[in-house]
């Protein structure tokens, strides 16, 4: 890649968009990536990874018609991946709310290159995660509505809103929706300019896609107040997500579960899962859709220091849980804590322990931080780490408990493996498709962001390095 | 269940029958008597056919099965004879199982059996019954039991045999050549038969012969036991709480015994064990001792010694270092305990060792107010074993040309040296009375099936003697005779129908027609008790004592699953764990760490058991406890020609069991079998209650789940049980809800009582339709007894003590199980149940994850799927079966509660007392551990238990409120010997 | 036919004046001119991305969006609210793990959720209403370089029911203050 000497010293601050690229020319560069021939990579790709996620509706047709015998839960591992991959996949979906709310909200504007993708990985990430819950159940085709408050002839029974499961329904399809509206709202003026460029039935598409959109002011004024305000809006709504995730968990009574920590301690790995996902989906999209220029070495080392500071964050969470169970003086606690570590289990948790403590301290080094092959490599340790955090949580509190009589172990068996598998076909399926058919890039953002640039120097004669979004696009008023 | 679906569906069952319906031979065939009258329709005898044949006869079980018997039968119930619709019936009946008959009360829904309780006036049964009873009737509805009659391999049927009787009789001439095999004979009715037999063929010879034997048939006179009187117990390789006995009287008078009153004047018995294999008494014990059985008799001795102040001619050869000093102790308590004390021996032990015993007994004082000498009710002098070998001998040189096998299938159980396959072919009229298609009815020339006591007209006594009369609750499913018709029927006798045989036997005795059904109704006939015998002389019995042999031995004991191997296709049975070991599906060969380590081997290897040519494989399994050169195999298991259930279990150890080891014996050469493995299946996997050590800074805990003390301590500190657990107090973060009114179910369970018989899990199993999951699948850990029974072992890991509790659902006032479930699936009752709404359940299996008890069953996949139709006939009406992916549990058995609610309803009451409603557990328990009642009826039984000091709830200090609680076990240690912690 | 697609009869045959700029600062210089010193009111101005400054220019209110998701937000805490106390308490009260009825402890995330969920809902379809969105017609449509404006050109429009409507004046002065091409659109 086009590497900006720039990028790499500390004291020249790398700017965003590299070689000054005319408004036109990103215009131009993101819509062709939706315009121009399908390459066959592409259709290699995609061809390779929707026949995997054909092997997860496959799984799911035996399961269904099975039941979860055909999985390896037991007593007393009641739940085992079936769990432990819906937290994984609804931690990963945290990285694009998180980059498009909160660092909007902190006039973060590295974030413009990278929402949109980060966004869509969210939404498919929550897709994937959603699976799990539903189809854990013993009778999906009751589950499907019993967990809604819907008037139910047949018992006229209601959730239990006591039920951290409920809460779960509630969160992860209110997250859901949210991101996507979110999303969608940012699509909108981008979706209007490939209409403009487009033809026949294609400019139909997109002009029903955006609604009729003209980006005149008067529209600009209302979009923005309403962008404003999902932000604001979808801040707390990402931390809570995980932190109703965490309460299946914590509100229970079973030791190792029964933890005051855990709500702030999930929201941390989620944030680095997530980002660990959008680096190792970025750098593959930089390379493949040469937009290097957009998605710089700067975008890339921010999030390795996030994720440097939340993978630290996971392993101070685990230090404090090892105290806690020894300075509260619970036997029961005590006990799962040690056996966790030196249990049956033991394996499990240093590999956790390897992939998301020791790894991310390597992000320290500026030079490691910033290369590009290794950043990658990480990624995906960290990615496997924080699926066998989950793994961990769940299988060592549960396989042995109260009372040793019941104690038990977990053997997955291939249909857990090819399930869990097959939701990355499905994940990487849809992003194929994300990148193929929509701006993989908030097209408009990077405009506005380099125009207001521009017209400050012009009419105002400040330089540059002034702050270089107008407060107008990060919806600021004075 | 794995092993029955890689057979046969139930699917294809009904394939098969549909095609049945068409045809119309199938239809005329229906209305003809006997299904198995049907075997006509076979061309070949393929086993498909077979099963075609069994699967029509569910039909016509389904058929039979609402019709009821045409003789007449006396229900229990007072009043209304006929059936009301809905309402369950019930008979007094009774079980022969190991030469002892035990009352029972059949629940018969619809006129079909569906459950079975103990007869409270049968006083061997006392209301109660154990887990062979309980599954009994699984047996009868087996289908794999359905089997057609055959003569020599071509199908027949009962009128074909009956006209080939008949021109046998002229054949047999003085009954030189004509053998009957039959078990200790403790039925009138076909003593009777068996008098006429003798009579018409006085040469003939009727041998008894049972596998299992309940009590040493050698001697003249049976020991009487009333371990209730006994305050000092001696048991040597007795298992006299668990598989020795096959009724529940011993078990309610030792636990009796064991009451414990008020801390202050607190009368508890003492019981010492030595025995080679860890038994349940042994886990009852106060004191338990290794020695392998061979060293039995040098005990014995040396006890009589002792107490005669003499010295033992032999010298105990015991593995435990201070054996004499534990010798000298016993003797002590004993004597201090003159004519309330008592010394007991296993029916595996030879007649000189019992002699022994019984001397011990007289020198003591304690023939007479402890023991008692009862007249055997069979008429046979010698010993069971010696009986059988002439028999076989008489076989070998030809001198036997009719054969009648009443017995449980001697091809697969008469001990291995007789080559009775082998002398069988020598006979050319072998008639069996097969129970199923099982390896003996191979080699019959007439296969007949029998029937189950269930089903047919018979008669039995309890070892006093007491005799009850056998109701039929169900025609037979497929046909069945019993043994006093066949023999009847083979000799001539005046009656050919079992009715007739038993009713023309009692009617003079019971004087008319109102004694008659007043014996049918109460399931006992009056003044049938024998007479006290003399005492016998056992000095004279008593054979000069041989030292025992040294080297590796191996013992022989029946199996808490399949008994002699008759249960072996009994799924419950199979699935129940053995009480001790915990492994289900599977025999083992046990040994002990010391003796493993010996043989080289670990866990799951396979060993080879040799002697004398015959030889067996078994799988090791690792048992603590087990005295050292000891090997002990169950029997009954690895059976050739049996059901799909039994098909594949365990290993057969019959193959080296002979008459000279019958029991048990040395000269065994054992060696592992390299490379060879073989998994056991374990429901509980870890043995301890104090956690394993997995690192060195882990600090030692034990969970005091199951809590025990000893009398001293109990005395000191009455309230030491609850003091082992310090909770802060515990507080609701909202306010409790409010269980003052109404009945409030609780139930108490004493460990002090509980033997671990397993016999609640599987009455449990029966009353609330628990599936059975297999082998597979109770490996991976899903097995489904609702109420399951933990033992813990405690003390040093090689010589250590144990106790055994049932955990069922303990209905938690804040069920954490409750908080998670999403949709509200399981709810609290005002009554204080943990309720599960299984209709509203859609499996998320959080509230399994939640209960800290781990009780909560998940049918992972559909379990009920494969249940064969005749089996679906033992289902009770009143419980929901449940589907796949839905939870269940323990439920205090609601259904019984709703049924008593709704009866006192009708009689204007809303307040329950004690016996209005008894849960399946409660109801079968013989230790009467398990007491179930309204807790704020302040007279109940729970309630003053749950006054009791000893009275604890388990995890109490998570403030869940369990509504069962627990009553902790107290060992009476004599202070002389050491206590093990 | 659907009342955002054309209308066969339109009230005015001339929607208004449009003017393409190629840069932002010409767009904020011209809409200035005609706003506050010329006072044209009914103008507009397209653009590829908001405009720093564009709404003072030509004089466009305030948003007034905040007020709706205030009341969305509202609609979804009241309703989850009721929803958590009329099912557990109401209408089929059970006794669950000896928890009272209805509590706040274990309503506060249910409610927080569908709080959040109305507020987004009237975020979004609020912007919609006040943007009159979907509207897949509109005159600016018939201009004959509509459509660079969401590349990197700019728009100003006049309406021509605009009270000082002047199609002379508003050419001259748009291409006087460099405006690449302006045109009259028919509507």
């Amino acid at each position: 890649m086009a590497q900006n000497p720039a990028a790499l010293d500390p004291h020249v601050k790398p700017i965003l968009v590299q070689g000054g690229a005319s408004l036109h020319k990103i215009t131009d560069d993101i819509s062709k990536i939706t315009e121009s021939q399908t390459p066959l990579k592409w259709y290699i790709a995609i061809g390779i990874s929707s026949s995997i996620a054909l092997i997860l509706f496959a799984m799911l047709g035996w399961l269904v018609w099975m039941g979860i015998g055909v999985w390896g839960n037991n007593q007393p591992v009641a739940w085992a991946w079936d769990i432990t991959n819906f937290v994984f996949w609804i931690g990963i979906g945290h990285a694009g709310t998180l980059i498009s709310a909160i660092l909007f909200l902190f006039r973060q504007k590295w974030r413009t290159s990278i929402n949109r993708a980060a966004e869509a990985m969210t939404l498919f990430a929550v897709a994937c995660a959603g699976i799990y819950p539903l189809f854990h159940t013993g009778r999906p085709w009751r589950a499907a509505y019993w967990l809604l408050p819907l008037p139910n002839p047949y018992l006229a029974m209601w959730p239990n809103f006591r039920s951290p499961l409920v809460w779960d329904v509630f969160a992860v399809s209110t997250y859901l929706t949210v991101s996507a509206l979110f999303w969608y709202v940012g699509l909108i003026p981008d979706l209007a300019t490939l209409r403009d460029r487009a033809k026949g039935v294609r400019q139909m598409i997109f002009g029903a896609a955006s609604l009729g959109w003209r980006g005149s002011a008067r529209m600009w004024n209302n979009y923005e107040k309403a962008y404003l305000i999902l932000a604001a809006l979808s801040t707390p709504l990402v931390l809570s997500v995980h932190s109703i995730v965490s309460f299946d968990f914590a509100t229970s009574v079973l030791p190792g579960w029964h933890t005051t920590i855990f709500p702030p301690y999930f929201v941390a790995g989620a944030i680095f899962s997530g980002f660990a996902m959008v680096i190792t989906l970025m750098v593959i999209a930089r390379w493949a859709l040469n937009l290097q220029y957009l998605i710089t070495i700067r975008h890339l080392e921010n999030m390795n220091k996030v994720i440097l500071a939340t993978g630290t964050i996971v392993g101070y969470a685990y230090a404090t849980e090892f105290f806690i169970a020894w300075y509260s003086g619970n036997p029961y606690e005590r006990f799962v804590f040690i056996n966790r570590a030196f249990g049956p289990f033991a394996w499990a948790y240093w590999a956790m322990v390897t992939c998301n403590v020791v790894t991310p301290q390597f992000f320290w080094s500026k030079r490691l931080r910033t290369n590009v092959p290794f950043m990658f490599v990480l990624s995906i340790f960290v990615n496997i780490g924080m699926w066998f955090e989950r793994f961990v949580i769940i299988a060592t509190s549960l396989h042995r408990d109260f009372m040793p009589s019941a104690w038990g172990y977990f053997r997955p068996t291939p249909v857990d493996m090819l399930t869990f598998f097959g939701t990355f076909g499905l994940f990487v399926t849809l992003f194929l498709a994300f990148c193929r058919f929509l701006p993989v890039i908030a097209v408009s953002e990077i405009k506005g962001m380099m125009a207001n640039e521009a017209m400050h120097e012009a009419m105002h004669g400040q330089p540059v390095n002034a702050p270089a979004v107008p407060e107008v696009l990060e919806g600021g008023r004075h | 269940m794995i092993q029955i679906t890689k057979k046969l569906t139930g699917k294809k069952y009904w394939r098969s029958l549909d095609q049945f319906y068409q045809t119309s031979e199938f239809q005329t065939w229906v209305n003809r008597e006997f299904p198995s009258a049907g075997q006509d329709m076979l061309d070949e005898p393929s086993r498909r056919n077979v099963l075609k044949v069994m699967a029509a006869s569910f039909g016509l079980a389904g058929l039979t099965a609402c019709r009821r018997p045409v003789e007449h039968i006396l229900p229990n119930s007072k009043g209304i004879e006929d059936l009301i619709p809905g309402r369950p019936n019930y008979y007094n009946t009774a079980m022969p199982l190991g030469g002892a008959s035990m009352g029972l009360m059949v629940e018969v829904n619809d006129g079909r059996p569906t459950k079975i309780e103990g007869n409270p006036n049968h006083p061997w049964s006392l209301g109660r019954a154990r887990a062979y009873h309980q599954a009994s009737i699984l047996q009868m509805y087996d289908p794999d039991r359905g089997l057609a009659f055959k003569e020599s391999g071509n199908n027949s049927d009962w009128a074909k045999f009956e006209a080939w009787s008949g021109s046998v009789q002229g054949q047999l001439g003085d009954g030189s050549g004509l053998r009957i095999l039959s078990e200790y004979l403790h039925s009138p009715s076909l003593s009777a038969v068996r008098k006429h037999a003798l009579t018409r063929f006085p040469k003939a010879q009727w041998i008894e012969y049972n596998a299992v034997q309940t009590n040493e048939t050698a001697l003249p006179a049976i020991a009487r036991v009333a371990f209730d009187k006994a305050a000092v117990v001696v048991a040597l390789d007795s298992d006299f709480l668990g598989l020795d006995s096959s009724t529940v009287l011993p078990v309610k008078e030792y636990v009796k015994g064991r009451m414990v009153g008020d801390a202050d004047e607190t009368v508890m018995s003492r019981l010492y064990t030595v025995e080679s294999q860890f038994s349940v008494t042994g886990a009852a014990a106060d004191h338990r001792f290794r020695s392998r059985s061979s060293d039995i008799g040098g005990y014995a001795n040396a006890l009589l010694a002792a107490i005669q102040n003499t010295t033992s001619p032999l010298k105990v050869v015991g593995q435990t270092p201070n054996t004499d000093k534990a010798v000298a102790a016993i003797a002590k308590d004993l004597i201090a305990n003159k004519g309330k004390s008592v010394v007991v021996c296993g029916p595996r032990q030879p007649g000189g060792v019992h002699a022994v015993v019984h001397q011990i007994n007289q020198a003591l004082g304690n023939v007479g107010p402890v023991v008692t000498y009862l007249n055997r009710t069979s008429e046979q002098q010698t010993s069971q074993v010696d009986a059988i070998k002439t028999l076989a001998g008489d076989m070998a040189a030809g001198r036997v040309n009719t054969l009648v096998i009443l017995s449980y299938n001697p091809a697969y159980s008469a001990p291995a040296d007789l080559d009775f396959v082998a002398n069988l072919k020598k006979v050319a009229n072998v008639i069996y009375l097969a129970p199923e298609e099982d390896e003996t009815a191979a080699l019959a020339k007439w296969q007949i099936p029998a029937a189950h006591y269930l089903e047919s007209w018979a008669d039995s006594q309890a070892p006093d003697g007491t005799a009850t009369i056998h109701q039929p609750t169900i025609q037979p499913l497929y046909g069945g005779k019993t043994a006093a018709e066949l023999v009847a029927t083979l000799t001539g006798f005046k009656d050919k129908k079992a009715y007739d045989i038993v009713r023309n036997y009692w009617l003079p005795i019971l004087k008319d027609e109102k004694g008659w059904r007043k014996a049918l109704h109460d399931g006992m006939v009056p003044n049938t008790t024998s007479t006290a015998a003399a005492t016998p002389n056992f000095a004279a019995w008593a054979s000069a004592p041989t030292p025992a042999g040294s080297g590796m031995e191996v013992v022989f004991v029946p199996s808490w699953s399949t008994y002699d191997g008759r249960f072996n296709n009994n799924a419950w049975l199979q699935e129940v764990p053995d009480p001790i070991t915990k492994v289900t599906w599977d025999n083992a060969a046990l040994v002990s760490k010391a003796t493993a380590s010996k043989l080289g081997v670990q866990m799951n290897d396979v060993i080879s058991i040799e002697r004398n040519g015959r030889k067996v494989e078994a799988a090791v399994f690792v048992q603590p406890g087990q005295a050292d050169d000891s090997i002990t195999v169950a029997l009954g298991y690895g059976r050739t020609r049996v059901g799909r259930v039994g098909e594949g279990t365990g290993f057969n150890a019959y193959a080296v069991r002979t008459t000279d080891v019958f029991g048990f014996g040395t000269g065994f050469t054992v060696s592992k079998v390299a490379g060879k493995s073989y998994p056991l299946v374990q429901t509980q996997d870890y043995d301890s209650q104090t956690e394993p050590q997995l690192v060195s800074f882990q600090p030692k805990a034990t969970r005091p789940v199951l809590r025990e003390g000893t009398l001293a301590e109990y005395k000191h500190e009455p309230n030491f049980a609850q003091e082992m657990v310090e909770t802060p107090p515990l507080r609701s973060l909202y306010g409790e809800y409010d269980y003052s009114r109404g009945n409030q179910w609780a139930m108490a369970i004493d460990l002090n009582s509980c033997i671990g018989c397993n016999a609640c899990t599987v009455a449990c199993q029966a009353e609330n339709n628990i599936p059975v999951v297999g082998k597979t699948e109770v490996a991976r850990g899903r097995e489904m007894h609702w109420i399951r029974i933990d033992r813990y072992y405690t003390g040093n890991a090689e010589d250590p003590q144990a106790v055994t509790a049932p955990i069922p659902c303990m209905q938690c006032e804040n069920a954490p199980c409750e908080n998670v479930c999403p949709v509200a699936a399981t709810v609290h009752s005002p009554e204080g149940l943990n309720d599960m709404v299984y209709n509203r359940c859609v499996g998320t299996r959080y509230c399994s994850n939640n209960c800290p008890f781990k009780v909560r069953r998940f049918n992972f996949l559909a379990w009920h799927h494969d249940t064969k139709e005749s089996q679906k006939m033992q289902w009770n009406p009143d419980v929901t079966v449940r589907m796949r992916g839905v939870m269940e549990k323990c439920t205090y058995c609601v259904q019984r509660i709703q049924e008593a609610k709704i009866d006192a309803k009708a009689k204007g009451k809303r307040w329950m007392v004690d016996g209005d409603v008894t849960p399946a557990c409660a109801q079968t328990c013989p230790s009467d551990a398990i007491v179930f009642g309204n807790v704020n009826d302040l007279n109940s039984r729970v309630a003053k238990m749950k006054l009791s000091p000893r009275n604890y709830a388990m995890l109490a200090e998570l403030n869940i409120k369990p509504r069962t609680t627990y009553l902790a076990k107290l060992r009476n240690p004599n202070p002389e010997l050491e206590v093990r912690s | 036919m659907l009342p955002f697609f054309k209308s066969n009869t339109p009230v005015n045959p001339v929607y208004g004046v449009v003017g393409l700029f190629d840069r932002p600062e010409d767009l904020l210089r011209a809409g200035e001119e005609l706003h506050h010193k010329r006072g044209y009111t009914k103008l507009d101005a397209y653009s590829p991305f908001p405009i720093h400054g564009i709404d003072d220019a030509i004089g466009v209110p305030k948003s007034i969006l905040g007020y709706i998701v205030f009341c969305a937000g509202l609609f979804g805490f009241a309703n989850a609210v009721l929803m958590v106390w009329y099912t557990g308490a109401v209408d089929y009260p059970l006794v669950i793990g000896g928890k009272p009825l209805f509590a706040w402890e274990f309503s506060i995330p249910v409610v927080f959720e569908l709080t959040v969920l109305f507020s987004s809902f009237g975020a979004v379809f609020g912007m919609f209403y006040l943007n009159g969105l979907p509207r897949f017609y509109h005159p600016t449509m018939n201009f004959s370089r509509f459509g660079e404006h969401t590349d990197d050109k700019y728009l100003l429009v006049v309406e021509s029911t605009d009270p000082r409507f002047d199609v002379e004046e508003l050419q001259a002065v748009m291409s006087e203050l460099g405006a690449a091409t302006t045109e009259v659109v028919e509507a």
